[in-house]
């Protein structure tokens, strides 16, 4: 399989998509690929949640070795700085 | 307590009539140990706005030793998000306005203000003696010093941050599990990248960088505060938390979602430690730093950058270079520019790696300008603190 079918969310549940995702692609280019299609700030920093397996997913890794499997829900977050 | 498979018990003293009717309440509640919490010390990096909340939770609860860590001095512009200040602190210290209105919540407790860079003034083997490390920093650098700190010390690092909407406090109980995973193993490449925009040149500080302030609000201040006290308790009463989580909130919605922090075989902080640290406490002269290490060709890591030498290509000879071994970040933009030439023609050696015979031969006599230095053999990491 080299396709999953997964929903991405923001963390405000404002945005969601589901797509179909190559299971090479990496953490980084569903964060990107959610940025640019949603507009979301620039000048902040996310990261991605697996809310099916309440793990986080290291965004050099892909899909496959996060073992994402279909109809998984990633949520982006941002990575919060102010104190 | 464990300690070597057997469980001690420990035995608190006892508490006085003033006291248990203090916390009369608080008894009352069948899973709150009292006389622990009166018995720890907890830190608190970073004295903003949540960690005023943290601190006021921390003194109303009855934490025995609480120890503050701030550079800076209020503004007017804190005083809609922090509790402990008054418009007529506008300017004092942040840590001593603290320690005063916590004496005042609770006389009982000890409170430590410690004013300056947590870098500097927080010291690798004092971390022991801490149940927990809550950070409540403003920056990424600070988290990612503070964490290294945490991690390779073995000491429970809370850390706090929030925006306007949302939450976000993440719990690494390192000394539960010194293999549980850190906050740099998720942190997002883009942190690094946004990072390096404070320095040129690799490690100097970029004099045109303006770190972007984030608005926030007393509404996430608190509900921070009071999750990371709350995960403060947890680690104080049950030791029980063995693995890295984040706790995630959306203060407008209520939800909450908790997250497993996986371990990151690349990251930058603890993929290569060793399962064994050993940290003492050394004179940073580098002739006996260096007698730590038997073997010459062991690589040293220091823990900042050090700014080996510097030399314009317009003005100076290819061999003629200044020699500076000062930290890095001591230095600025401004210096790329020779003031002879006026040209941006200076360039810089800056290292943070160094072999044993390296450091002998060529700078015997010298002092590393640098909080501490790494080592790592195949079974082991030392860390070497300066003093």
């Amino acid at each position: 399989m080299s396709e999953i079918s997964i929903t991405i969310q923001t963390a405000d549940r404002s945005k969601k998509a589901e797509v179909s995702l190559g299971v090479n692609s990496t953490g980084e280019d569903v964060l990107q690929a959610a940025i640019s299609n949603w507009s979301l700030p620039t000048d902040t920093d996310y990261s991605l949640v697996n809310v099916v397996s309440g793990k986080t997913i290291k965004s050099n890794s892909s899909l496959r070795a996060s073992f994402i499997r279909d109809g998984d829900v990633l949520e982006v977050q941002p990575v919060l700085v102010a104190g | 307590m464990r300690e070597n498979n057997s469980i001690l018990y420990v035995q608190y003293p006892a508490l006085s009539k003033k006291t248990m009717e203090r916390y009369l309440r608080q008894s009352l509640i069948d899973w709150f140990p009292q006389k622990r919490v009166q018995n720890c010390r907890i830190a608190i990096v970073g004295c903003g706005a949540i960690g005023n909340e943290v601190a006021k939770n921390l003194a109303l609860i009855g934490i025995g030793s609480i120890d503050l860590f701030d550079f800076d001095s209020i503004e007017i512009d804190n005083l809609t998000k922090s509790v402990l200040f008054r418009e007529e602190n506008v300017g004092s210290m942040k840590v001593e306005i603290i320690a005063v209105r916590l004496t005042e919540l609770n006389p009982d407790i000890s409170v430590m203000p410690h004013q300056g860079d947590f870098w500097d003034t927080l010291s690798l083997l004092q971390m022991n003696n801490y149940s927990c490390i809550i950070g409540c920093v403003d920056n990424f650098a600070a988290r990612i010093r503070l964490n290294l700190m945490c991690k390779v010390a073995g000491c429970n690092f809370i850390d706090t941050g929030i925006d306007s909407k949302f939450v976000q406090v993440s719990i690494f109980p390192y000394k539960n599990n010194s293999s549980a995973s850190c906050y740099e193993c998720s942190l997002p490449n883009s942190v690094y990248a946004r990072m390096q925009e404070r320095y040129s040149c690799g490690w100097l500080r970029n004099l045109t960088f303006i770190e972007k302030k984030i608005p926030t609000t007393v509404i996430t201040a608190s509900l921070a505060g009071s999750l990371a006290t709350s995960q403060a308790l947890q680690l104080l009463i049950e030791d029980k938390p063995k693995h890295s989580s984040r706790l995630f909130a959306n203060s407008f919605t209520g939800e909450t979602m908790i997250s497993k922090i996986e371990k990151n075989n690349q990251c930058p902080c603890c993929a290569d430690l060793k399962k064994t640290i050993v940290i003492t406490s050394k004179s940073a002269l580098i002739d006996s730093v260096v007698l730590n290490f038997a073997d010459k060709n062991q690589l040293i890591a220091t823990s900042e950058p050090i700014l080996i030498s510097m030399r314009c290509i317009n003005c100076d000879p290819e061999h003629d270079v200044k020699i500076i071994f000062d930290k890095a970040e001591k230095f600025d933009s401004s210096h790329t520019v020779c003031p002879r030439c006026s040209f941006e023609s200076v360039v810089f050696d800056i290292r943070d790696r160094f072999s044993v015979s390296e450091l002998k031969k060529y700078f015997s006599g010298r002092y590393l300008p640098v909080k501490f230095i790494r080592g790592d053999s195949v079974d082991s990491t030392t860390i070497i603190e300066m003093e």
